[in-house]
């Protein structure tokens, strides 16, 4: 279907998705085309800000000049994220957490995770190593295993449930069924586990995970929290779709799973692209464009053995020097160089050295970001997202 | 052999998305059955893969990968495969060729009507796997094959061809030709020649052959008419689906390609005759609170929501979009009783997810959705076409529209 927007975005990750939800909120005609679903189906779900220090505000101010949270200001970061949480409330997602203070999740490997803000149902996951903690599993979940957990903590203990279904997406699933739930309930209670926290993967139900999570711990008493699992990750996926049915309920049109074809310009401007598929190639045609199309793991960019491509508007990629400088040794050490490639922007999140005026760049595909290094994932995806949003929204 | 399955990096972001592998544990999902087992499989042997028969081609795998895999399209090759070399059972023969079941369904209208709901009807059915737990759906006498083939004037600047589709031709030829009439009242000439199904049951259930019978008939009919500058509406988005995917993807047909570039959801259609200012019409203001549910195939299709772009314009109209459930029933799939808790269970979640919002009442531009949705809701289901031709069938009346003036 063809179409005429105020704004374009290209890409429905975090970044895409914030984006339009402040443009729409503007009042403008938005729609986001997407090749897939983004990176934060992978996820957590929290929101990281800024990893180092207590305070990820404060930390900011200390980051190289040309990170990308440098162009976004606090109040439109603090702005952000009120938004953010705005939006997730409203779908059923809420969020907890203070922009101010750094919060630790537990991880499957029985570490912990230091994060900004959570969805409610890990309120409780930052608990005291004193504190006695009861992991719950699920018979042959995969990838979960309870011992790496209890292994680390000397005051905890693990029970077993039998679901009847071991994959994450299946027993999220009947976790929606009021029967199972209850039966669930019953067995916990059952359990009599005489104090301290209950941690169960986070498996507690799809859409309706919130009333699951409610309801579990108002019928325990105790304090209740999600362990993140590996992909397919629930808190990942809830926190897209909360995104996305904002998107919808805000009248986004979504071209999904479409790539660009081609694009077309007159002079400074990009006037319209041309989505791929099957049948009738469609043309979406805008007064503003964002890209917002993530980094290497997204397709955003892409890399050869020495080069580094642009995938949609064949932006130039900045490159950390030559391919022997890309990566680091030691495969766990904090930050690669290659983290550090992206497109460059200016004040005003546009390009620079592309000369096309009506395209805003944001999220991930930011150069210098290094998102991994400085553990500010989805807080910088959100924070450049809005502020982006708000530059393009003055002019479309 | 494609080798579209050596992208996947195993991000497992398409088996969040699989509906069927979440309440079905036999099958172990896209990845899985798609790029994983693919590296294993060569063109000239045999399947042995039974669970490939569980995926219900909803595509959301598809609609969702980021690396561009497609582990529905693998799936489905395989699902020709395994048909082509296995028995296939009764109720795959029977769905395969539900259009000529439809046909002989209409003709014998009355007795079909009152035998489906009895008891002894619905055992025998079970007994040769075909499910019974949804209300049959009614047949009619005056199938759109029996009606006006053509509407609105010769000399219209724009002329269509309506693909509409078993769902409408047998069950609901009432909207069919209303669809008709609408699209005339806006000044189109509208075509309805002889077509015969889409293929999509025939290729769902593993029948190749059939399927391509049947697409190649369409196909040399659609682009006929097309080559005298007509485009194609179709309003069932799975039948669109196998226009525009099939016809010139694994079905291979002649023309499949023109096919595929001229064909238009009927909204899609509507919105671009606005576009083009060909119509300008005021729309009436209809006052309910709906509940769209998106057909799974209206997604994989990556047109938007073109009737959500009309709602948005009908004064007193409140829409909830809602597509993150598939209804579980995928047209013929649900009913075949192997399939039969799969699609409750589905079912069930899309239900709810719909109830939770209240709606009067809701809407979806699949007939197989609706069937499926209206049974675990409770609430009334329209196609989203209804809803546009009450809201313009005044509308047109003051409107200024040039159809047909030149
Ligand atoms: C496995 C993993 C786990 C993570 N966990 C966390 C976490 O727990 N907390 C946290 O804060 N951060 C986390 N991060 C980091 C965080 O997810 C990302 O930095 C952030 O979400 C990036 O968002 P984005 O909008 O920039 O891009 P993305 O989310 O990558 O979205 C890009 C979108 O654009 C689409 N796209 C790409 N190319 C094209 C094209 N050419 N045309 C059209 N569309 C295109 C993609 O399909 C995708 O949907 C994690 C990252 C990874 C990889
Ligand atoms: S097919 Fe696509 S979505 Fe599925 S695991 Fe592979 S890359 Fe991920
Ligand atoms: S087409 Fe649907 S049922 Fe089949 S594998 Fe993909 S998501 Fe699952
Ligand atoms: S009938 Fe509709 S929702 Fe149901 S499977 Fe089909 S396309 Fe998906």
């Amino acid at each position: 279907m063809n179409g005429t927007y105020d704004v374009v975005i290209i890409g429905g990750g975090m970044s895409g998705m914030m984006a339009a939800v402040a443009l729409a909120d503007m009042g403008r005609k938005v729609a986001v085309v997407s090749r897939g679903d983004p990176v934060c189906c992978l996820s957590t779900g929290c929101i990281d800000v800024l990893a180092a220090g207590n305070d990820p505000l404060e930390g900011i101010g200390s980051l190289p000049d040309n990170h990308p949270y440098r162009l976004v200001g606090e109040d439109t970061l603090k702005a952000s994220l009120e938004m953010f949480r705005t939006v997730m409330s409203e779908e059923r997602g809420a969020y907890v957490g203070d922009v101010h203070a750094n919060r630790r999740i537990l991880t499957p490997l029985g570490r912990h995770k230091i994060t900004c803000l959570v969805p409610v149902t890990m309120e409780f996951a930052d608990f005291h190593s004193d504190e006695y903690i009861h992991v719950i599993s699920f018979n042959e979940m995969k990838d979960f295993y309870p011992n790496y957990i209890t292994s680390r903590y000397k005051n905890s203990g693990c029970s077993i449930f039998d679901a009847g279904v071991s994959t994450t997406m299946s027993i999220a699933e009947r976790f929606e069924n009021r029967q199972f739930l209850e039966e669930f309930i019953s067995w916990l209670k059952g359990l009599d586990i005489p104090e301290g926290r209950i941690a169960i993967p986070a498996v507690l139900g799809m859409h309706f995970a919130v009333n699951v999570y409610n309801e579990i711990s108002a019928e325990l008493g105790r304090k209740v929290f999600e362990i993140p699992t590996l992909p397919p990750s629930m808190p990942g996926l809830r926190l897209f779709d909360g995104l996305k049915n904002a998107l919808l309920k805000r009248g986004v049109n979504l071209y999904w799973g479409k790539e660009i074809y081609s694009v077309e310009k007159s002079g400074s401007q990009i006037e319209a692209v041309t989505l791929a598929g099957a049948g009738r190639s469609a043309r979406v045609q805008g007064n503003a464009f964002i890209l917002a199309t993530g980094s290497f793991v997204s397709g955003g960019l892409h890399a050869s053995m020495d080069a580094a491509t642009e995938t949609a508007f064949d932006l130039p990629v900045y490159l950390p020097g030559k391919r022997e400088s890309w990566f680091n040794d030691d495969f766990f050490a904090p930050g690669h160089a290659i983290e550090k490639s992206g497109i460059c922007v200016d004040q005003s999140f546009r390009p620079v050295d592309s000369r096309i005026e009506n395209l805003f760049v944001c999220g991930s595909i930011l150069a210098f970001s290094e998102v991994m290094k400085y553990g500010c994932g989805h807080g910088m995806a959100i924070a450049t997202g809005v502020a982006a949003a708000n530059v393009c929204g003055e002019l479309a | 052999m494609n080798l579209d399955f050596q992208h996947c990096i195993r991000c497992t972001i398409c088996v969040a998305n699989c509906p069927v592998s979440r309440v079905n544990p036999d099958f172990p999902g896209p990845k899985q059955a798609g790029p994983d087992a693919e590296r294993f499989r060569s063109d000239d042997e045999t399947s042995i893969d039974k669970w490939i028969r569980l995926c219900s081609q909803c595509k959301r795998c598809e609609v969702s990968c980021p690396y561009g895999v497609n582990p529905a399209q693998i799936i489905l090759r395989e699902q020709v495969q395994y048909g082509g070399k296995h028995f296939r059972p009764l109720a795959s023969r029977v769905f395969a060729n539900n259009y000529w079941l439809g046909a002989v369904n209409s003709v014998i209208a009355p007795i079909v009507n009152r035998l489906a709901p009895m008891k002894l009807t619905k055992r025998i059915l079970n007994v040769f796997g075909i499910s019974t737990y949804l209300p049959f759906p009614r047949f009619h006498i005056h199938t759109l094959s029996r009606s006006w083939r053509w509407k609105g004037h010769r000399k219209s600047r724009k002329k269509v061809v309506f693909f509409y589709g078993c769902f409408l031709n047998y069950n609901r030829p009432d909207l069919g030709r209303d669809v008709r009439d609408f699209l005339a009242s806006l000044g189109v000439r509208v075509i309805m020649p002889r077509q015969v199904c889409c293929g999509l049951p025939a290729l769902g259930n593993g029948d190749i052959e059939t399927a391509r019978k049947f697409a190649r008939k369409n196909a040399r009919i659609l682009a006929g008419y097309i080559d005298r500058g007509y485009d194609v509406i179709y309003t069932c988005t799975s039948c669109g689906l196998a226009l525009t995917q099939d016809y010139p993807g694994i079905l291979e047909v002649p023309h499949g390609r023109k096919v595929s570039e001229n064909s238009y959801n009927l909204h899609e259609y509507v919105l671009k005759l606005m576009e083009e200012h060909y119509i300008e019409p005021v729309f009436e203001p209809f006052h309910r609170r709906v509940a769209y549910h998106i057909p799974c195939h209206l997604r994989a299709l990556g047109i938007g929501y073109p009737a959500a772009g009309l709602f948005e314009k009908i004064p007193g109209l409140e829409v909830v979009i809602l597509e993150d459930n598939c209804c579980g029933l995928s047209g013929s799939y649900g009913f075949k009783r192997s399939n039969e808790d799969t699609a409750v269970r589905l079912g069930i979640t899309a239900a709810r997810a719909i109830k939770d919002i209240d709606p009067d009442m809701l809407v979806s531009d699949c007939g197989a959705c609706r069937m499926q949705l209206a049974h675990f809701s409770g609430i009334p289901a329209v196609d989203p076409s209804e809803i546009l031709i009450k809201s313009l069938k005044e509308g047109l009346k003051g409107s200024r529209f040039q159809g047909g003036k030149n």
